[in-house]
């Protein structure tokens, strides 16, 4: 059976599993492998298509509807809105992500270990989970074959301003940076879950259910005992056909907006109160150098490194050179002025400041869909303008003739002394334009039931037989790029899950 | 021309994507005219207005059936912005491409957050799929499918064994940057 579809399903079946996880991303795939390998009957439900390598290309407009969630018509809401990208498909977001492979930083973890008030969370407890997870996705730097002219810039214009470059340790194995990361890497070298995890979890036993979306946890007796949801039509995208899985045991890996949105819907996290709360976005603002020489960003990996010297601050800037059509739609032009602007396209480096989360949103259900709100506050207003300030700096120090802006209302600077109006003009939260892809906390991992949604096996306190295994597990926010703090927390949630006789 | 049997734009995995999302004859009138006003006029094929519409109307079938009614709504109410923004009484629909463009602009430009944000929809929309074409890629010089083809031809290599050397490294710059 390995992958059904829609056509596959016939109305009112239902299917039996010891375990059914809930998405193939980096939570669901992993838990799900690990489970698979320990001997258990794992059957995956993913609301996305299975699209192997081979299906996988340069172009933006069959690839966004395939790969991305609402065809990337997604937003939190706030001051400023935040839109965000997360996958929907086998393999979920580690599909469509750069592939970094940072651990957080010891005192994120130390303050996990804190809150959890058991060792459990902390560094000493991780270490061997990371180092688990690192080699099944090949985390290794990259190849200097594989490394573009836009790491290169960036990493040099770090160094003559005298900031820490790091170069990134990514999930490939043999990157030959072809950048298509953010449509899926068709040379079949980035590690995603479709590449390491599923096939393992596949190779023991384990099934997977494609184009079903989970619309309630199937409970009896105070215990979850499967899920229940609909088959998505592919053509007419209308839930038609009721598919259910009875399993022994549920893990919930959906992301941090859609498994507390599926939770809520039960009502559960009350001992808490905390389900849909904490969630955390590591938002980032673009900073997009134009250079008068032509640099073709998008040959060569995507993000060969990062600027660490002012992560003591929650700051990280990266380059991330993204298809003309993305870039299209983040420039502040129509018509013929911005298809001049992308007449520099080859000669433009995409880059953008990360700033740790010091506080945190929610995620509320609303009609059919989730709600998250997010509003940043003052300090990571102010971080993120000094962060775009430097940023700007490296590009003009390296011979940028033109950057463009992230804020509303100062889209274009010419020169380092136009940086000065930074402060001048950009005092409302409003201006400025921000994005995410690292979506987390909503249902915080801990020791105590009366500050946590789950406790530290992953098990809902107030709804026995319910995991979850994914980003909403962070009690805080990691400030770095966090696929491998998921997957470690999810092969921690695969040790210790407890199956009933 | 694409030469690979991978890469191609429309790849045969028994996928099937979406119908578009069927709106009234006016609604779709106001996603071509405001598709008209956000795209570059050239180049262009004699289909890309229809392509762009068509594609805004497939992704909409991805959304949420709130958001979609959402996103469509907003757009009948940019067809009023000269009403609301108080410099005419005609819809973009009845305005030329020029007249319609200066009020988006505008709408794109405003201090005010929530009229801004009425532009993120069609902007994302409209100019993804419109930078996403091969004329639009011809005209900007980006052409990714020989580079994608070479890279995955050098890695199929290396994995029989012959790692890269330094001649297959990417390099654009002749001078070090200033």
């Amino acid at each position: 059976m390995s992958f059904l579809a829609h056509r596959d399903y016939r109305n009112d079946q239902t299917f039996d599993a010891e375990v059914v996880v809930v998405g193939t991303g980096a939570g669901g795939a992993v838990v799900g492998a690990e489970l698979a390998e320990a001997g258990r009957d794992v059957l995956f439900v993913e609301e996305g298509g299975y699209h192997p390598t081979s299906s996988l290309n340069p172009y933006l407009t069959e690839s966004i509807p395939r790969l991305y969630r609402d065809a990337g018509g997604t937003i939190i809401m706030g001051r400023p809105p935040i839109p965000y990208a997360e996958g929907r498909c086998v393999g979920g977001s580690t599909l469509i992500n750069g592939g970094m492979t940072w651990r957080p930083p010891e005192r994120v973890l130390t303050e996990w270990e804190s809150l959890a008030g058991q060792p459990d969370l902390g560094p000493k407890a991780l270490e061997p989970l990371f180092e688990r997870v690192e080699e099944r996705i090949h985390a290794k730097p990259q190849h200097p074959a594989s490394v573009g002219e836009d790491s290169r810039l960036l990493e040099e214009g770090a160094r003559r301003l005298g900031w820490r470059y790091e170069h990134n340790r990514r999930a490939q194995d043999r990157c030959v940076g072809s950048n298509q990361c953010l449509t899926g890497c068709p040379t079949g070298a980035k590690q995603s879950t479709l590449l390491n995890y599923m096939p393992r979890a596949l190779s023991f036993g384990a099934h997977c259910l494609t184009e079903v979306r989970i619309r309630k946890l199937w409970i009896e007796d105070g215990r979850c005992v499967g899920v229940i949801g609909k088959a998505v039509n592919p053509r007419t995208r209308q839930c038609d056909i009721d598919v259910r899985v009875r399993s022994k045991a549920v893990v919930v890996s959906c992301g941090a907006i859609q498994t507390p949105y599926l939770l809520l819907g039960h009502r559960l996290g009350r001992p808490s109160r905390q389900l849909g709360k904490n969630f955390l976005c590591h938002p980032n603002a673009k900073v997009i150098g134009i250079y008068p020489f032509d640099i073709h960003a998008w040959q060569g990996v995507s993000q060969g490194g990062q600027i660490r010297e002012f992560l003591d601050e929650g700051i990280i800037m990266a380059e991330n050179a993204v298809p003309p059509g993305t870039a299209a739609a983040q420039i502040p032009f129509l018509g013929e002025e911005a298809l001049e602007l992308m007449k520099q396209y080859n000669g433009m480096v995409m880059t953008g400041v990360l700033v740790e989360d010091s506080h945190a949103g929610t995620v509320t259900r609303s009609f059919d869909a989730p709600l998250a709100k997010y509003t940043i506050n003052t300090y990571d207003h102010e971080r993120f303008l000094r962060g775009v300030r430097r940023l700007a700096t490296l590009h003009f120090e390296m011979g940028a003739k033109q950057v463009i802006l992230p804020f509303s209302n100062m889209h274009t600077v010419s020169s380092v002394d136009d940086l000065d109006r930074i402060e001048r003009t950009q005092r409302s939260r409003s201006t400025i334009e921000l994005f995410t892809v690292h979506l987390m906390g909503t249902c915080r991992m801990g020791g105590n039931r009366r500050t946590s949604v789950v406790n530290l096996k992953g098990e809902l306190w107030d709804l026995p037989g319910c995991y979850v295994a994914d980003a909403s597990l962070f009690p805080t926010a990691v400030g770095v790029n966090p696929q491998v703090a998921i997957m470690a927390l999810a092969t921690m949630v695969a040790q210790r899950l407890d199956l009933p006789n | 021309m694409v030469t690979s049997p991978v890469l191609q734009r429309h790849p045969d995995d028994s996928w099937v994507l979406a119908a578009p999302l069927k709106v009234s004859p006016r609604t779709r009138r106001v996603l071509l005219a405001l598709a008209d006003a956000i795209m570059p006029t050239s180049p262009r094929s004699e289909t890309t207005l229809e392509d762009v519409t068509r594609h805004a109307l497939v992704c909409l079938q991805y959304m949420p059936r709130s958001s979609a009614l959402l996103f469509l709504v907003g757009m009948r109410l940019l067809n009023w912005t000269p009403l609301w923004r108080f410099r005419g009484l005609r819809p973009l629909t009845r305005l030329s491409r020029e007249q319609a463009r200066r009020h988006l602009v505008a709408v794109t430009q405003s201090r005010w957050l929530p009229i801004r944000l009425s532009m993120y929809g069609p902007l994302g929309l409209f100019m993804s799929n419109y930078f996403d074409q091969d004329y639009a890629h011809r005209a900007i010089g980006y052409d990714p499918v020989p580079f994608v083809e070479e890279r995955i031809e050098l890695r199929r290599k290396w994995v029989e064994g012959e790692e890269p050397t330094a001649d297959e490294e990417i390099h654009h710059l002749r001078v070090a940057p200033p």
